[in-house]
């Protein structure tokens, strides 16, 4: 034959000797194709090949489908993180940038607008036609606004870079002063997301056209209550002064400006230079906004940026919004892991019974003079031919099936999702083919080492490529679980959990086979038949509860993953957790402050303290910025911790190393870090922190490490210390330490606030977190405990009969609600105008969002997983069919009626349901538990309803659909069943 | 061998009787006509062998006969019970136990030993002593060492000898054999035929034997061929004559 390849270059002559030898082999591969199509056709018609068909096709529509899905919504997530930036990223610099860098950048492609930040003393302008404007009632409360707008002052002046206030307070009671924060903004800001603004305080709010027009300005709610400004008001900034037009309601990227809880206004960049403020000293943030492409921000980052400027990109903000979407990627790599692997045992299954037919054939074949290298030929087309089928028809059912989901799901979003990439398809592709070459092709292979003489005598197998086959199929597994898995973690307890529960499911078989032996004997003729059979079939029986088992598996994993992991991880934020934040209250307002909420309905609203340290020394050598490499850690360094007391910790805090404080740990000067801060600063126990709070030191030891779950929405801190400690009594030899107070409540929701501002994110929270962009990124979080949720939920529901504590109810009682919210929000700043309030619906919102949207992509994954597993159902009892016919038939023709042929049967699957079932559900449990508590963070405690529901659900499922296969056989006659053999 | 004189003198009742059965098949589209409104009578005790040319139908009227298949037109009485009153297991009860059978291809139950095998047919039918008889069945085909062997691990003939034992083992009174001794050499096929007759000696057995085997079809008592789906009689000089 390979005489052939070699060209002939003299065509006539040597026809007539070669000609014989070419014809030959030309024909091989043209009749190997034809075989190997008719050989396809046959077994989909068969059925033959159709579940091994089907499991591929599952394979590629889950694949293809999830990766697309998540690969759109990764990037409309990237988006929306990039509408909090308030764009595709950002550089920080302390200084303006250069012109050539931003001649480079837009040399990219990419749209620019540039922003400055600085805090400064901005005056209130009383002129004639602003008095006329101020009303009886805020000017006479005007008094009350000067007091604590001092005092705000004050407080705020402590923080580094209070802008000297040189032009600020002339005295006059004409004028007011605050300090604020200045934001100039040029043409295009904000480059992602949208600006809102509105007519007073907590409206109804619209879009906004542009930017601040020159001479005009806009401010938030707090500088317009603290001046107890009207439209048209005059505030003197620097050298110029600008006029009110419009209340900031929401604006992306907000999170830079919490840095000094100062109000905020914002002014166009164009009369900077005549305002005088930006001059040597001035500390100055310029923020430059970037539109970019992805492809665009990876140019830039190869960028040289000057010493003291970071790019700034969406991944690197919102880490609630980030731990939210690592969760649910976590959630749907498993799944589709899942029915990957159970479509991988599909495969397994059905292509070693199609391999164990072909086996026959094949000796067939070779008896009648195929050669191996045609039949090799005929088997890796057949194999091709099905991966293009199955894994073309998986891949168009999946992107219909995605895009049927991205439709319901981008209203949800507020965003449409963006086309996908084709490499979620060529993965899929991918996966098809190392299913079928870890999967089908041993067996196949296996086929093709069938001697002749099986034709004559079926006891010859060889059992060659036994040993192949299991590594083909593990290389396969592990290729599969690289592909898929996002995380190698979670990878290894998959195939470490499937491995395990494999092995079990093997061991538990072979001793349920040692046990009937004996029973056989005991019973009725049907059971003996039906357990006899089991026996008999030793190895197989075991082969078929693994298979059975794993399919059984994953459908409990769904139900456990469904009705526990999905339901806790939704119930962790519920419809009434506070979406409400305060800070910066004094001491001395905590009791007015109860006061306040007590008269409006609110019973308990809890209140934290909080104190504010600069570290100055780990383990007594005193640290700078420059001690550390990290850019981010230096910022930390320079900026004040939040430090603050506890002894009882929430369960979003988890211990990582040493203990969590006991009441006996009070007074002791002990540090609780957590674990991202510890690791930054480079942290371990028994490490000495020194603290400068106000002029006193305080040296703290490490006592432990924890991790906290910042997608809680709970308040939570990088650092605390046991009680006694911070809040020590001033003694002869030190102070007290200066201590503000935090406070968050459940605040039902404004209709209106609802429905404009549901997509814009505005995410002061972000501040809270390490990888936080902002200024004074370690400091507190967002919301109070679980204990008192319940308290201000209940509270809020009693303040407003009208409303309820839940978001369904409040639809319905919108208006109210948000007369109830405006109204209170405004006199809460009224009253205490240096108390900020945050409001964290639309960043709740968003993650909630998440949660659900992702909740419903999962339900569809495992319905998928569901139909993964009845596919191995399906390949394990077509398996057998074969042979059950038969016997049935013969059993049938000896005598037996139907009703014992019927008992044998399902005493058969029904054992085997009851052991796959009850090995499933041990498994189920033991993985479910630790996806809950390894990958999760969820609790999760054993399941017995779930142990004796598997066992059943096994019983009844096996034998029902071992029924459903055979009922018609029951009812033919013998020799029709027999026919072919008889 | 046979003397028909036997047959006369005593009277007996039919044990198989086949009233103008008709089988068709109909596949892809077109009907085949495989019977063709054939008529049988067996009296209990006798043994017919059954002729003719492969194709002709010979299995074809064997399962009809046993009730294991129902012919599209016609009667058959099986023991004195119509089989189309009966459904297929009111058929399956009245074989247990009372029919034997031996499938042209053996039938054997893979998943089976040969013992396990031999002793259904009596399981079946709630016999104690099936394993005794399954042993005592499978001794006598000369097969006591392969008892624990499974029909893979056995040669054509050896399993062909199995399937005769499972359908000697219960004892029954109709014994329906398709090619009996078709896989088998001249002397283990002679030594099953003895057992064959023995049977039909001793207990009466009625044999219906499907045959090419001329030896075998010699020393059953009447001989009929199967030809273009009727039967022709050709058993003994009384049948040589008939038309
Ligand atoms: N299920 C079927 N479909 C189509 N034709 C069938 C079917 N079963 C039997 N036949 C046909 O009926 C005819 C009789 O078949 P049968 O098996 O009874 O023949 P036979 O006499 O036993 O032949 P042999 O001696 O070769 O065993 C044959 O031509 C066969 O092809
Ligand atoms: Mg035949």
């Amino acid at each position: 034959m390979s005489t052939t390849s070699e060209p002939e270059p003299e065509p006539e002559p040597a026809s007539a000797s070669s000609g014989f030898k070419v014809l030959p082999v030309l024909s091989t591969r043209r009749a190997a194709a034809r075989h190997a199509y008719a050989t396809v056709r046959r077994g989909l018609r068969s059925g033959d090949l159709r579940v091994l068909a089907l499991a591929l096709g599952i394979a590629a529509a889950v694949a293809c489908g999830v990766g697309l899905f998540t690969d759109r919504v990764q990037s409309a997530m990237d988006r929306s993180a990039g509408d909090a930036l308030g764009a595709d990223a950002v550089i920080r610099s302390s200084t303006p940038l250069p012109a050539d860098l931003r001649a480079q950048l837009r040399g990219i492609g990419m749209r620019t607008a540039s922003t400055a930040e600085f805090p400064s003393v901005v005056t209130k302008v009383v002129t004639k036609v602003a008095a006329n404007d101020v009303n009886k009632t805020v000017s006479s409360v005007d008094s009350e606004a000067l007091a604590n707008a001092a005092a705000s002052a004050t407080t705020d002046a402590s923080t580094p870079g209070a802008d000297s206030s040189s032009d600020a307070s002339s005295g006059g009671d004409a004028d007011l002063t605050q300090l604020s924060s200045i934001k100039a903004v040029e043409d295009g800001y904000p480059l992602r997301g949208q600006l809102l603004l509105s007519d007073e305080p907590f409206a109804p709010a619209h879009p906004a056209s542009g930017v601040p027009p020159r001479g005009q300005a806009w401010v938030d709610a707090k500088l317009w209550t603290t001046f107890g400004l009207g439209n048209g008001a005059q505030l003197q900034v620097g050298s110029i002064a600008l006029t009110v037009t419009a209340v900031i309601f929401d604006e992306p990227g907000r999170g830079s400006a919490f840095a000094d809880f100062a109000p905020e206004l914002l002014m166009n960049g164009a009369d900077l230079d005549a305002s005088g403020l930006i001059g040597p000293g001035s500390r100055v943030q310029y923020v430059e906004q970037l539109g970019a492409s992805d492809a665009q921000l990876l140019a830039a980052r190869k960028l040289e940026l000057p010493r003291g400027m970071r790019l700034v990109t969406p991944k690197d903000a919102r880490p609630e919004l980030k731990q939210s979407l690592s969760r649910a990627r976590q959630f749907l790599d498993i799944a589709v892991l899942m029915t990957l692997l159970l479509a991988a045992a599909a495969v397994a299954l059905s292509a070693r019974q199609y391999g164990l037919r072909m086996r026959d054939e094949i000796a067939l074949l070779k008896s009648l003079g195929a050669r191996r290298q045609f039949l090799l030929q005929s088997v890796l087309l057949q194999l091709g031919l099905l991966c293009l089928l199955a894994a073309g028809g998986g891949v168009l059912f999946g992107a219909v099936a995605q895009e049927l989901l991205g439709r319901m799901v981008a209203p949800l979003l507020g965003v449409s999702l963006p086309w996908p990439s084709a490499l979620p398809i060529a993965i899929s592709f991918l996966v098809i083919a190392l299913m079928l070459a870890g999967f089908a092709l041993p067996p196949l292979f296996a086929a093709l080492d069938a001697a002749p003489l099986r034709v004559l005598q079926r006891a010859v197998s060889s059992n060659s490529g036994a040993r192949g086959g299991a590594l083909a199929a593990l290389a396969a597994v592990a290729a599969l679980l690289w592909l898929q898995a996002g995380e190698v973690r979670l990878a290894v307890y998959i195939a470490i959990g499937a491995t395990l529960a494999a092995a079990v499911l093997a061991l538990l078989a072979w001793l349920l086979v040692r046990l009937l032996q004996p029973l056989r004997r005991r019973s009725g003729v049907a059971w003996r038949f039906g357990l006899g059979n089991l026996v008999r079939r030793g190895p197989d029986t075991v082969a078929q509860t693994v298979a059975l088992g794993v399919a059984l598996l994953s459908l409990l994993l769904v139900t456990v993953v469904r009705e526990d992991l999905l339901n806790t991880w939704r119930g962790r934020l519920p419809a009434d957790t506070p979406n409400q934040f305060l800070i910066n209250i004094q001491p001395e307002q905590r009791a007015p402050l109860a006061a306040f909420f007590a008269q409006n309905g609110y019973a308990n609203v809890p209140l934290l303290p909080l104190v504010r340290a600069h570290l100055t020394a780990i383990n007594h050598k005193p640290v700078s910025a420059a001690s550390f490499e990290d850019p981010e850690t230096k910022r930390w360094i320079n900026r004040e911790f939040n430090l603050s007391w506890t002894d009882q910790f929430g369960s979003d805090n988890q211990i990582v190393a040493g203990q969590l404080f006991t009441a006996a740990d009070a007074g002791k000067p002990l540090l609780s870090v957590e674990q991202d801060a510890a690791k930054r600063l480079k942290l371990k126990l028994g490490d000495t922190l020194d603290f400068d709070v106000a002029g006193q030191t305080y040296s703290l030891t490490v006592h432990d490490l924890r991790s906290v779950h910042w997608d809680s929405f709970k308040p939570n801190f990088f650092m605390m210390t046991p009680p006694g400690v911070l809040d020590a009594p001033a003694t002869a030899m030190r102070a007290a330490a200066p201590v503000q107070w935090i406070g968050s409540f459940y605040l039902p929701k404004d209709a209106a606030l609802e429905g404009g501002t549901a997509s814009a994110a505005s995410a002061p929270a972000s501040a809270s977190a390490p990888a936080s962009p902002s200024p004074t990124a370690p400091t507190l979080a967002r919301a109070p405990t679980a204990a008192h949720t319940v308290e201000s939920a209940d509270a809020a529901a009693r303040g407003n009969p009208g409303t309820t504590a839940s978001l369904a109810a409040d639809a319905g009682a919108g208006s109210d609600a948000g007369e109830h919210r405006r109204r209170l929000l405004r006199e809460l700043t009224r009253q205490f105008p240096n108390v900020t309030v945050f409001d964290l619906d639309a960043a709740l919102g968003q993650v909630r969002g998440i949660v659900d949207r992702v909740i419903n992509a999962l339900e569809l994954v495992l319905l998928s997983t569901l139909v993964a597993g009845l596919v191995v159902m399906l390949a394990v009892i077509e398996g057998s069919r074969a042979e059950r016919v038969r016997e049935t038939g013969v059993l049938r023709a000896l005598g037996a009626s139907s009703r014992i042929v019927l008992q044998g049967l399902l005493a058969e699957y029904a054992v085997l349901g009851l052991l796959s079932g009850s090995v499933a559900a041990i498994a189920a449990q033991g993985i479910a538990w630790v996806l809950a508590v390894q990958v999760f963070d969820l609790p999760y405690g054993p399941r017995p309803l779930l142990l004796i529901g598997g066992a059943l659900a096994g019983c009844v499922i096996v034998t029902f659909s071992g029924w459903l296969s055979l009922r018609r056989v029951l009812q033919a006659a013998p020799r029709t069943v027999l026919a072919g053999g008889n | 061998m046979t003397d028909p004189s036997v047959r006369d003198a005593m009277p007996r009742e039919a044990v198989i009787v086949a009233e103008k059965i008709c089988k068709e098949i109909i596949s892809g589209g077109s009907r085949l006509s495989i019977l063709d409104a054939l008529d049988l009578r067996i009296d209990a005790g006798e043994s017919v062998a059954i002729l003719g040319r492969s194709g002709s139908g010979k299995t074809t009227l064997l399962s009809l006969l046993a009730g294991l298949d129902a012919p599209t037109r016609g009667e058959v009485f099986l023991a004195g019970q119509k089989l189309s009153a009966l459904d297929e297991d009111g058929r399956a009860g009245l074989r247990a136990g009372r029919v034997g059978f031996v499938f042209q291809s053996f039938q054997l139950l893979a998943g089976l030993t040969a013992l396990e095998n031999v002793m259904l047919p009596a399981e079946l039918a709630g016999l104690r002593d099936a394993e005794v008889r399954a042993r005592d069945t499978l001794d006598q085909v000369g097969l006591a060492a392969r008892v624990t062997h499974y029909p893979h691990q056995l040669s054509g003939g050896e399993q062909q000898r199995v399937a005769l034992a499972r359908a000697f083992a219960a004892g029954p009174a109709i014994l329906f054999a398709d090619e009996p001794t078709g896989n088998l050499d001249v002397a283990t096929g002679a030594s099953i035929i003895e057992q064959l007759f023995a049977m039909n000696r001793s207990r009466g057995t009625t044999l219906v034997l499907v045959t090419h085997d001329q030896q075998l079809a010699a020393r059953c008592a009447r001989t009929v061929t199967l030809e273009a789906g009727k039967l022709i009689e050709r058993g003994g000089l009384a049948a040589a004559s008939s038309p």
